[in-house]
């Protein structure tokens, strides 16, 4: 292997961009003109080239360190990646022979710096097996070894096995097919990948009565692409929103600044279904977009199907990024920026070439939570009724007739979780290893901030605050339509028809309230095993150091945030249906004997097990290992140390965290529906505020946006209480 | 009482070896301190002993009882850690008191005892508050009061004072030696400053990169460091390199010194016959003699500038092609280019093969 030390770096990072675009145009080239052979050598040329470069001295550690081609490189993995995977032809693989030699020389330098590590790993000390196990027997006692096995037995059994299971169910095929079948109909059929669309049109003209509307409903390119598409395109879109609202809040004084800032955390408040119903509305052609733009032009216009998705996505999770975005911002050390202004950069230079690379890490934290919360979203498919995306076709293999689900659904879910898990884990690496170097450098410091001016001014108030005030629309809309302020059938607001009486009767009328029974209880048992599970898995973690053991652990009790909630419905079904045959925990049993609430209660405690865990672990790293090795030394057992010192110590984390926890199950809606759907009775909200269709037909909207509100406020109490109680920063989404 | 004996203990973490092959033994009521650059292995050492890391090789001794595999809660040492590790949570009173309440000793004679440990440490009337309204100074005392008041058999100090200032280090210095002094307790005394370790000990070890160099009491250590690390680690010295020419005991050699072009009669740690060797001289081994008396280790040299330092005056002194550095009472009076005869006892300086 060639030295990447090299201190004569022959070739630089832009030298690997050149070979690539010839790469990129010879099989454009090839493609117009008919030469196949043009594709081959394109290829070649863009593996053979670079690495021979990385041979003869490329300054390839900028790869590494460089926050913003580091960041290149991941995305250039996964993107080729999903290019070969789905064999897509034509420009988007043309754009993946161009990404190729960074692909190609970002592994091999992984490949070469891995060896060295081997090489080095083997020159340390080596121990005998047996004194490595006394060394490790030492460290532990009773309730550590019982810590670290109720761990591990948990997300082995609840977490692993099920999603084992549903892969072992995706390799179910009829007879007489090859084993891998069910994924060869996903790569292969027009249903999932549909490359042509016979010139169909994003959008048309339409007479609904004598009303001509602009109808955009987007291009349908099969259920596989279309989930991707959508969910790069919302992610791209939130993290252009989120960079640009977090940058001027962050970095400007203007007045009216903090009602700004709390407008912007709106749409964070998570009302399922009746938000998006709400945006549904906002894009009809009714709405005030419409009402412009007949003013106009003449004609209504209207945001529906894979389009409706995607706006509506959009705008329920930006505020994602935008949180993520504001915090990195405010922990950049100004003297960075004052040491670049100093060398001359200045405005969108010092913006692209310092600010934006230091907060890339935490950004795109925020920007994968996004890709993977659109790619396993239900609530705007199910209002937009857009059968055509892969969330869609799972949930519907839990509501069909025959209450049996296939095994391709299997086979899909295991892509979806494929595709957010690599994201997920590529993101997680690469953000890992840079905010590590933000936080070493310490210190606090005091944001910049600095007034704008006349331009800009106009900027915020013409743009921004429209803008917020809109993407704040759909939650103000809730509480609208909960109150009956708003009809439910299109936007018209009617204040004087103002009642409480949808919101009373939640309470009052037993069929409705029989859900937020069920949310509550589920969620109050959920919560406290999540609380348990977080305490025994982060104490464990913290202190006990067994190699594969306890960081497998730590991987485990994390990795549920990029699991989609479909595929944990997916593996719970699969799995209570496969191993527990027979019993009222099988999910075919039939709508009167399978005990849905006990399958509900596990999935949620697994599912958002990783927002309780970052509180309480964040608390354990609080408690420094000498207060419990002070009190061990007194002559305390570890049980005293655990429940008598480091408890109490972090008990504020373990509220906060259970808080935390209480709002991301009730507000819970992929298990919530699926599962749920299998025993109506046993359902809860969410399961309730699906039915905004009932066989086609609205009904009962009025109902959904009054449980929309109740829930908006356990959020709002939650907040306080953690904020203002507990003097805890709430932990949001990400980050 | 007790008496620590560690033999040939060895930790590994990694590839790092922090603790390699240590045996040495602690007396009862003994003062001892083991002293080391940064990383050289001294908090290991100390947490060896407490119980808290399990040697990978080696046995630990308390009296004649192997504790090596015993759990850190039945050892009954008592550690003062360097950031104090008080629980933030519990008042002073209960800070104190939860040695005594997990051995189930009765409230009222915990009260009591409480109140001997503070009245112990010079720290009345804080019982009620809580860790963090206190100095450091008052929590490196409650942290103390916390160790003393269970009577632990070994007390184990860990750099107790590296976060106090200058001036509390030296008071906290004098008060936590004549406790150690007066309550008689086996101590083992983690620092890296040589003046805390040299005033307080009854003997040091003196530890690099793992290994133990030197064991001795601070005086010895001093002026016969075994190693030109010792030497210059504990303060400042002269090296010189000279050759032996005979041996008188065997502790005594015969060295001539290339630079001084004069044979002195230097200690030894002894197995140096012949061959070339250092010599370790501590400034403070020059005595000023007035006449050439017919003594040996007389050298002869010429003042190059002096300093008052206020308790001492520092010079420089030219001696052939050798300059030396030399500590004379502060009442002296010498000029810059004053000739001067220096006279070195035998026994403060040291020979070491080279
Ligand atoms: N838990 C651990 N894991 C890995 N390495 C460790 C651990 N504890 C100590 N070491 C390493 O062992 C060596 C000795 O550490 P130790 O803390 O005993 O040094 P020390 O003499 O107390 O230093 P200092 O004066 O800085 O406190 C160091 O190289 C340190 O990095
Ligand atoms: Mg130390």
């Amino acid at each position: 292997m060639a030295n990447a030390t090299n201190t004569t770096d022959h070739y630089k990072i832009r030298d690997l961009l050149l070979v690539g675009l010839i790469g990129a145009v010879l099989y454009y080239i090839g493609v117009n003109y008919n030469i196949p052979d043009l594709d081959l050598i394109a290829w070649i040329l863009a593996i053979i080239i670079p690495i021979s470069m990385y041979k003869r001295g490329l300054d390839v550690e900028k790869l590494k360190y460089s926050f913003s081609l580091s960041f290149l490189s991941i995305v250039s993995y996964l993107y080729v990646f999903m290019v070969l995977l789905l064999r897509l032809p034509g420009i988007p693989k043309a754009i993946s022979i161009l990404l190729t030699p960074i692909v190609v020389v970002s592994f091999v330098y992984s490949v070469d710096t891995y060896l060295k590590k081997r090489k080095t790993a083997r020159q340390e000390i080596k121990l005998p097996f047996s004194k490595k196990v006394k060394a490790t027997l030492y460290s532990l006692d009773t309730l550590v070894i019982a810590f670290l096995v109720i761990g591990t037995v948990m997300l082995v059994v609840f977490l692993l096995a099920p999603v084992l299971i549903m892969l072992w169910n995706a390799f179910i095929t009829p007879p007489g097919t090859p084993f891998y079948e069910n994924f060869k109909t996903i790569f292969t059929t027009r249903k999932y990948i549909r490359l042509i669309t016979f010139g169909e049109s994003p959008w048309s003209f339409q007479y609904i009565g004598d009303e001509k509307v602009l109808v955009i409903t987007g291009v349908n390119y099969g259920v596989l692409l279309n989930s991707l598409i959508n969910s790069v395109i919302v992610t791209t879109v939130a993290t252009i929103l989120g960079i640009i609202v977090a940058f001027v809040l962050a970095r400007y004084r203007f007045p009216g600044k903090t009602f700004l800032r709390i407008l912007a955390l709106v749409p964070l408040f998570v009302t399922p279904f009746i938000n998006s119903y709400v945006i549904k509305i906002l894009f009809s052609a009714s709405g005030p977009i419409s009402i412009i733009t007949k003013n106009l032009f003449g004609f209504a216009v209207q945001i529906d199907s894979l389009a409706g998705v995607t706006i509506a996505q959009i705008m329920a999770f930006y505020p994602i990024v935008y949180l993520n975005a504001y915090a990195s911002f405010l922990n950049i050390d100004p003297s960075m920026e004052e040491q670049a202004e100093n060398l001359g950069a200045k405005g969108f230079k010092l913006f692209s070439t310092v600010t934006l690379p230091l907060a890339l890490p935490g950004i795109a934290a925020g920007s994968i939570i996004v890709f993977i919360f659109s790619l396993e979203d239900l609530g705007a498919p199910i209002v937009f009724q857009e059968r055509r995306l892969m969330s869609y076709l799972i949930y519907s293999g839990f509501t069909s007739e025959t209450g049996v689900i296939s095994p391709e659904l299997a086979a899909l879910g295991f892509v979806m979780l494929f595709l957010a898990v690599v994201s997920f884990l590529s993101i997680k690496n690469y953000v890992g290893m840079r905010s590590y170097a933000m936080i070493s450098r310490g210190g606090r410091w005091k944001p910049r901030e600095r007034k704008l001016g006349i331009k800009g001014l106009l900027v915020v108030y013409l743009i921004l605050l429209p803008l917020i005030i809109w993407t704040a629309m759909p939650q103000i809309g809730v509480v609208l339509l909960a109150f009956n302020m708003m009809s439910p059938t299109g936007f018209y607001i009617h204040p004087e028809q103002a009642t409480p009486t949808y919101f009373l009767e939640l309470f009052q009328n037993p069929n409705i309230f029989i859900y937020i029974k069920n949310t509550i209880t589920y969620a109050l048992v959920a919560v406290f095993i999540a609380t348990t599970l977080s305490i025994i898995i982060g104490y464990a973690v913290s202190r006990v150091k067994i190699r594969f053991i306890t960081s497998a652990l730590d991987a485990l009790s994390t990795i549920p945030i990029a699991i989609p909630g479909l595929v944990i419905a997916l593996g719970y079904y699969f799995f209570f249906a496969t191993l527990f045959k027979g019993t009222p925990l099988d999910p075919t049993s039939g709508p009167t004997v399978f005990q849905a609430w006990i399958v509900l209660i596990i999935a949620y405690s697994i599912r958002k097990l990783p927002f309780v865990v970052r509180s309480v672990f964040a608390g354990f790293q609080q408690v420094h290992v000498a207060l419990e090795e002070a009190a061990l030394n007194l002559g305390a057992t570890r049980r005293k140390v655990v429940f008598g010192i480091v408890l109490p110590l972090i008990l504020a984390y373990i509220i906060s965290g259970a808080i935390i926890g209480f709002i991301y199950i009730s507000t819970e809606v992929s298990t919530s529906i699926t599962i749920g759907s299998l025993r109506s009775d046993q359902a809860p909200m969410t399961y309730y505020m699906k039915n905004i269709y009932i066989g086609g037909q609205l009904a009962g909207i009025q109902y959904v946006a009054a449980m929309g509100v109740l829930l908006i406020l356990f959020q709002l109490l939650a907040i306080l209480i953690v904020i203002l109680g507990l003097k805890q920063s709430y932990a949001f989404i990400g980050a | 009482m007790t008496r620590i004996k560690l033999e040939n203990v060895t930790k590994v973490f990694g590839n790092t070896i922090a603790v390699d092959n240590v045996s040495l033994e602690i007396n009862e009521g003994e003062f001892f301190t083991i002293i080391g650059p940064s990383g050289c292995g001294k908090t290991t050492t100390l947490r060896i002993i407490a119980g808290f890391e399990l040697p990978e090789q080696g046995k630990i001794y308390f009296d004649d009882q192997d504790v090596t595999y015993l759990k850190p809660y039945h050892r009954n040492t008592a550690m003062v850690f360097q950031n104090y590790a008080l629980w933030p949570h519990m008042t002073v009173y209960d800070n104190i008191a939860y040695g005594l309440r997990l051995r189930k000793v009765p409230e009222e004679e915990i009260k009591k005892r409480v109140k001997w440990a503070l009245e112990l440490v010079d720290l009345e009337g804080v019982e009620k508050r809580y860790p963090l309204q206190l100095s450091g100074g008052q929590q490196q005392r409650v942290a103390l009061a916390r160790a003393l008041v269970v009577e632990p058999n070994v007390l184990l100090l860990d750099e107790p004072l590296s976060n106090l200032d200058a001036k509390l280090r030296v008071e906290m210095r004098e008060e936590i030696k004549s406790l150690q002094k007066r309550l008689k307790i086996t101590t083992v005394y983690v620092t890296h400053d040589q003046l805390e370790a040299l005033s307080m000990s009854d003997r040091i070890a003196v530890m690099n990169k793992g290994k133990v160099l030197q064991i001795d009491t601070p005086t010895n250590l001093y002026f016969k460091p075994n190693s030109l690390f010792v030497a210059s680690f504990l303060g400042r010295s002269n090296v010189l390199e000279g050759r032996v020419t005979g041996t008188l005991d065997n502790s005594m050699v015969r060295v001539y010194v290339d630079q001084l072009d004069k044979e002195l009669i230097i200690y030894t740690h002894g197995g140096i016959e012949t061959g070339k060797v250092h010599v370790v001289i501590r400034p403070e081994s020059f005595e000023l003699v007035e006449d050439l008396v017919d003594r040996d280790n007389i050298i002869e040299g010429i003042i190059e500038d002096s300093m008052f330092l206020g308790d001492k005056i520092e010079a420089r002194v030219i001696s052939g092609p050798a300059k030396l550095t030399i500590y004379l009472p502060n009442k002296t009076i010498v000029r810059q280019g004053q000739k001067v005869m220096l006279h070195i006892p035998p026994d403060r300086m040291v020979a070491l093969p080279a």
